[in-house]
Order: C-alpha cells, then structure tokens, then sequence
C-alpha cells in the first residue's frame, strides 16, 4: 500500500472527548444556550467559525457551530434548536451533565482576509450562533478590525437569540447593531421586515468584507443586495449547512458538487461556490 | 518483484496451508452467484467466478461496523484487526480498493478502514469468467491496479503467481513453487491480455473527454429527469458499487437500555433523505430532493468530481450496478454514451 502512516500511530476521529455543562439556558421556546467545559480540563483550540460533532450516546452525534470566540478562553459556548433526534435529546440536558464532543472540525472565518477591514455580517436566525464566534472576536480584538456592521433578522420579537448580547449590541459604540423581525408583536418598536430591509439602513462601500449565514433561502436574498453594493464576491464568505454524519470528510452526505461542507467549509468564499449548481 | 509456478495439483495444499494459517477470504458460490467469504476448505475457492454480487471491500469497511461502543463507565473503540488473506480480488476491484485506500487515508486518517486494510494481504487474480455487464477494458484504462500484494495468474498446469511487496513474499513459503519461466510469464501476460477483449460492453471515449462533456451535462435538467424517470430511490447502485464509500452513523442501545454503540453503515446518495437538513417546528430542506439530482450526484461523482483526486473515474466498469438495478437504468456505460452522443 502505498501511504505514509501506520493505524497503529493514527487516533481514531472518531472518538469524542467528554465535556461539562457549565451554563445551560432556554433562549427561545426550542433553543438552549450551552456553555461547555472540557471534563478534562484541557480546552479545544478553534478558530471563529469551526464547528464541533455534538453527541448523546444512545442518541447520536450532530454538527453545531461554535457560538463563542476563542478569545474568551476555557469555556466554549453551542446553541443548539430542538429539530429532532439528537438535538432534542441534548437540549433537555441541564448544568453538571456531559455531553461528548469531537472537533473542532472544518474551515472557520478566514480572518486573514478580514482584518484591517470594514466588515458586515448578516445573521439570519440561527445563523447569529455561528457567526456570533465572529463577532466577539471582533469586539474583543477591536482595533484589528475597521468598521464593524452587524445585521440580524429573527421570525419573531420572542424568538430572538443572545437577548443580553442584542441589549449591549443595541448601544455600543463599537458595532453599528441594526435588527428586524418578519413579524413584530407590541412589545416591538423596532424595524419589521426581511433581512433585506436593513440595507437601506445604512451606507456600505463596495471594500466592504461581508460575512453571511442564515437558512438556505436567505442566500439568494442577501447576495442581491450585495451586489448591488458592488462588494466582489471573493469578499463574501458565506456559512454553509449540509446534512452531515461524520464532520471529517468520508461519509458524503454534506457534499455541494465536488466539496464537503464539513472540511472544505463550512464557511467559503463565495467566489469559489458559486460555481457549484447544488450551493444556492 | 518474482515471478513463481505452482503446479494445479499442488494449489490445493497451497490454499490449505494459508487458511490453516490464518483466515482466508475469496471467491465462492452463493447459489448461482458468488460471493467472498471466509474460506473454510479449498475446494470451495472459486476461481473461475465472474464477479461477486458485493465488492471485497465489505471487507474493510463492513456493512456495519461500530465505531466505539458505551456504557455506564465509559466508551471505547472496539476495533480489533485480524491479519488475513484476501484472495482472487480481480484488477477492477483492486483498482476500486486503490481509490477507498486513497479516500480513506487523505485529510482525515480513517483508523476504521486503515486498520482492516492495513492487516490484510490482497492476492488479486485473473479474471477467468467475465461478467455479462461488465466494461472494465474501457474505463479508466490508463490507470493500473497497485494495492495488491501478489497476482495469481491461470496457465496451462497450474498458476503464475507475482508476488510484489514483501506480504505478497511471506506467501511463498506455504507452497510448492518454483520461478516461473519466461514462457510462463508470456502465457500468463497473454491470459490477462485477452480479457481486455472480452467485456460485453464498452465507453466509446476517453476518462478526459467524458468527465468534460458529463460535467457540462449537469444543468441538462430534462435528460436526468428523463434518465431517473423509473427510479425507485433504492439505492442498491451505491450498495453494490466497489468505489462508493458513503455512511450513515447512527446510535443503539443494547436490551439493558444503558450500554449501546455507535454504528456506521454503509449509505447511498441515491436514497431520499440523503441530503435532507431538519430545520425544525417540522420544516426541512433536502438539498436533492428529485430523484433526477441524486441520480445525477452518482454519475458526477463517478465521472467527473474525484478524478483528479484518484487519477482516473470514480468507476472500475465491474458492471454490478447495471446488473443490480431493477429498473436496469444505473448502467454507466449507458448512460455516459448517451451523454456523448447528445
Ligand atoms: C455547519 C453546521 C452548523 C450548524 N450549527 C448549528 C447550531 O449552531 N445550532 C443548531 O441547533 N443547529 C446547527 N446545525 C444544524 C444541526 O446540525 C441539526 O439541527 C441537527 O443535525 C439535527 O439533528 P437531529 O438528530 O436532532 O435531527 P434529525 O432530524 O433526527 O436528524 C437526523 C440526522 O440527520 C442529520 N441532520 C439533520 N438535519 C441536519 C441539519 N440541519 N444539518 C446537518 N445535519 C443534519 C444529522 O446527522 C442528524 O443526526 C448546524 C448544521 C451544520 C451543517
Ligand atoms: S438507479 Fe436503479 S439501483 Fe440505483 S437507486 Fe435507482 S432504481 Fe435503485
Ligand atoms: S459505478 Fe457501477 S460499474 Fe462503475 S464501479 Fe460502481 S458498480 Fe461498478
Ligand atoms: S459530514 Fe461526512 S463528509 Fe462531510
């Protein structure tokens, strides 16, 4: 045979590691805030953007994105929405229980090309967790960073996730936070609308570097809008999702085309997907 | 490189000395098919079989196959690799093995497979009888089979066997061989050579000229809807597919309701819920929903997408799928010469 390495010198991927929950709170009516410990002490070193494989023995293992940035050391935050199997079972799970994890695992936000920029990012309902690594990351190391524009939509007023964070975002100095729901109730006084509404809300220039994540319609919606900024599509990094099994690159359910989410992404360029006739 | 003869009445003695070393598995009859399987005794060993209904690489990557297993205490691993023999892997197959080796071992090093594949010594061996589907001479022909340890050739009054890594030597020794001549090692070369004549079928074009013109088929909406038309989403392509390595991992518990395990099994792009995303509050999106689009995935996956990766196509011609599919829509040749044409 003809590789390098021997099974007997390789760890196995897919053995997880066992981790604690710190902090467990029900952000909306189907989502939990976990804050995770590794039992072992020993952290997980990730970059903004990186995702981990979640699981429940007896239940299974999903892919989450990390919603916490790696400046904020020890602890690691997931959101995960009760959709199923796996997920339901783990977002029943309280402070003191370990779940398992294996990751980090793909290719996160590729700081390199957005320091020293004016960045935006557009969240669009869950999207906000996985980008939400970026976006402490930007606020903790401010100054690498030029201007700072912060989209969100959420469905609804109550289904709003990290409400602290929104509450500091709304006032800071440090990033222009603009919000909308598709439906307001009377507890909202602010914007109600598509993502797409925000736009008009504020000047961008085309040097702008864009970050997007959000459900699979949404990316068609926003692109527009960019483009119509005149942002190059080089400089749009979009957060993908797939189906995925093993978050290591074999087992193929997460693949657009040729690429594998889960190793390739989940967050690439958008000049080099949209190509790909199975990415939008 | 040696090139050895084994007489026909001494190969029986050959085989029985190698099971009785450690587990051997080939070719052998399942009613009027074969299969590969622990050979017990050698006169079971089949040599003269077509093709087995599942590729040998069930043999690596197993059809289910835990991943770790839990309980109260604990999870571990249960992988255990056994050193054993795989005999009578015809050069399709070992070319099939070739590209799971490389999928398996690249980025992300599966100790799972590497370790059954690492443990495990391929004699290939010539085709003797060829399969009714199969087109194996005209797919990929410029890339040659290299995971094999040794190649066991048919000739008049017994069999050539080329031994080519030093696993491939370690076997030697359990029987009665002799260098090969020249005149042998002509006679075997002719034997392999001739059935490159014999496939029933056969792509009219070249790997590079078919990846290109699949690759710009892909938006042809109308053709894979017309092609998928009678599909039944069973899978059974993938299933039976020596270069198709896809899984689905899901957990079990045992009767106690407290120990379980974490099983892979094998999977296929062409069933429903292949790509399909739950979003929650009963919402989901499956990314190849028509049957035409995962249908489509198969062919561009064995094609076009991999072949820089691995060389040549996704596809050895051993003809199982088309010979599996119910509908009898699956087969490449026919399907990649109707793209050609159009
Ligand atoms: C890159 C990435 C980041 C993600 N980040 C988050 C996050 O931060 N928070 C969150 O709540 N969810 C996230 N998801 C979605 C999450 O993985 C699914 O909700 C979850 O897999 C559903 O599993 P289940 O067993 O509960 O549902 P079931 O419907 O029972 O799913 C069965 C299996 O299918 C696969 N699957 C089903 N839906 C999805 C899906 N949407 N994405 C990927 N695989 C799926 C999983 O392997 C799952 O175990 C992310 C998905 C991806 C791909
Ligand atoms: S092409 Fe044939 S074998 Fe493959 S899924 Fe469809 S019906 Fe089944
Ligand atoms: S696609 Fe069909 S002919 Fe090609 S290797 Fe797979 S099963 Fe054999
Ligand atoms: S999740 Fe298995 S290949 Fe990407």
């Amino acid at each position: 045979m003809n590789h390098q390495c021997h099974w007997t010198e390789v760890e196995n991927i897919f053995l997880p590691r066992e981790a604690t929950i710190v902090r467990s709170v029900q952000a909306t009516p189907t989502e939990t805030h976990f804050t995770l410990k590794m039992t072992d002490g020993q952290p997980i070193e990730y970059e903004p953007g990186q995702i981990v494989e979640l699981s429940l023995f007896g239940y299974g293992e999903i892919p989450i994105g990390i919603a916490s940035s790696p400046t904020r050391k020890n602890t690691f935050d997931l959101v995960v929405r009760s959709v199923g199997r796996v997920s339901g079972a783990v977002t029943a799970l309280e402070k003191g229980q370990s779940v398992y994890v294996r990751g980090p695992l793909g290719r996160g936000f590729d700081l390199t090309k957005l320091r020293g920029q004016d960045v935006l990012i557009v969240a669009g309902g869950i999207g906000l967790c996985p980008t939400r690594s970026l976006i402490q990351y930007i606020l903790d190391r401010r100054d690498e960073f030029k201007r700072f524009v912060l989209f969100y939509g959420a469905r609804e007023p109550g289904l709003q996730l990290f409400t602290d964070d929104l509450t500091m975002w709304r006032t800071a100095r440090d990033v222009e936070y603009c919000e909308t729901v598709d439906k307001g109730d009377p507890s909202w006084s602010g914007n109600v609308g598509v993502i797409t509404t925000l736009f008009p809300q504020v000047e961008l220039t085309p040097e702008t570097r864009a970050v997007i994540c959000g459900p699979p319609i949404f990316y068609r919606f926003v692109i527009r809008e960019l483009d119509m900024i005149g942002i190059p599509r080089e400089n749009v990094f979009a957060d993908l999702e797939r189906r995925m099994k093993c978050g290591v690159g074999k087992c193929g359910h997460c693949q657009i085309n040729d690429k594998y989410v889960c190793v390739d992404g989940p967050v690439f360029s958008f000049a080099d997907v949209q190509g790909l006739e199975e990415a939008f | 490189m040696t090139a050895s003869f084994i007489r026909s009445d001494d190969f029986a003695a050959f085989v029985t000395a190698i099971i009785e070393a450690g587990p051997v598995y080939g070719p052998v009859a399942k009613r009027s098919r074969f299969a590969f399987a622990r050979l017990e005794t050698p006169e079971e060993l089949r040599l003269d079989y077509d093709v087995s209904i599942l590729p040998p690489k069930k043999l690596f990557f197993p059809p289910a196959q835990d991943l770790l297993q839990f309980d109260e205490a604990g999870f571990r691993a249960p992988l255990e690799p056994t050193e054993k023999v795989l005999l009578g892997v015809h050069f399709y197959d070992v070319k099939a093995i070739d590209q799971t080796d490389l999928l398996f071992s690249e980025r992300n090093y599966d100790i799972n497979y590497m370790a059954h594949r690492e443990t495990t010594t391929i004699v290939a061996a010539n085709i003797q009888t060829v399969s009714s589907r199969a087109f194996f001479a005209s797919v990929g022909a410029d890339v040659q089979p290299k995971g094999h340890d040794a190649f066991l050739t048919a000739i008049a009054g017994g069999y050539v066997l080329e031994t080519l890594t030093e696993r491939g030597g370690a076997l030697l020794k359990f029987g009665a061989f002799q260098p090969a001549t020249d005149a042998q090692l002509k006679e075997a070369a002719a034997v392999n050579a001739a059935v490159l004549e014999q496939c029933p079928e056969k792509l009219e074009h070249g790997t590079e000229a078919i990846a290109a013109k699949v690759r710009a088929a892909f938006k042809n909406e109308a053709m894979w809807t017309a092609m998928a038309a009678d599909c039944f989403s069973c899978g059974t392509c993938n299933t039976v597919c020596p270069t198709c390595y896809c899984f689905d991992v899901h957990d079990t518990w045992n009767v106690d309701q407290t120990s379980g395990q974490r099983t892979r099994y094998w999977d296929g792009c062409l069933t429903e819920d292949f790509a399909k995303c739950s979003l929650g509050e009963g919402a989901c999106e499956n990314f190849r929903e028509e049957r035409a689009t995962r249908f489509r995935h198969r062919m561009m996956r064995k094609a076009t997408y991999l072949n820089e990766k691995l060389g040549g196509p996704a596809c050895v011609g051993c003809g199982r799928c088309s010979a599996g599919c119910t509908a009898d829509i699956a087969d490449p040749v026919r399907i990649i010469n109707q793209i050609m044409a159009s």
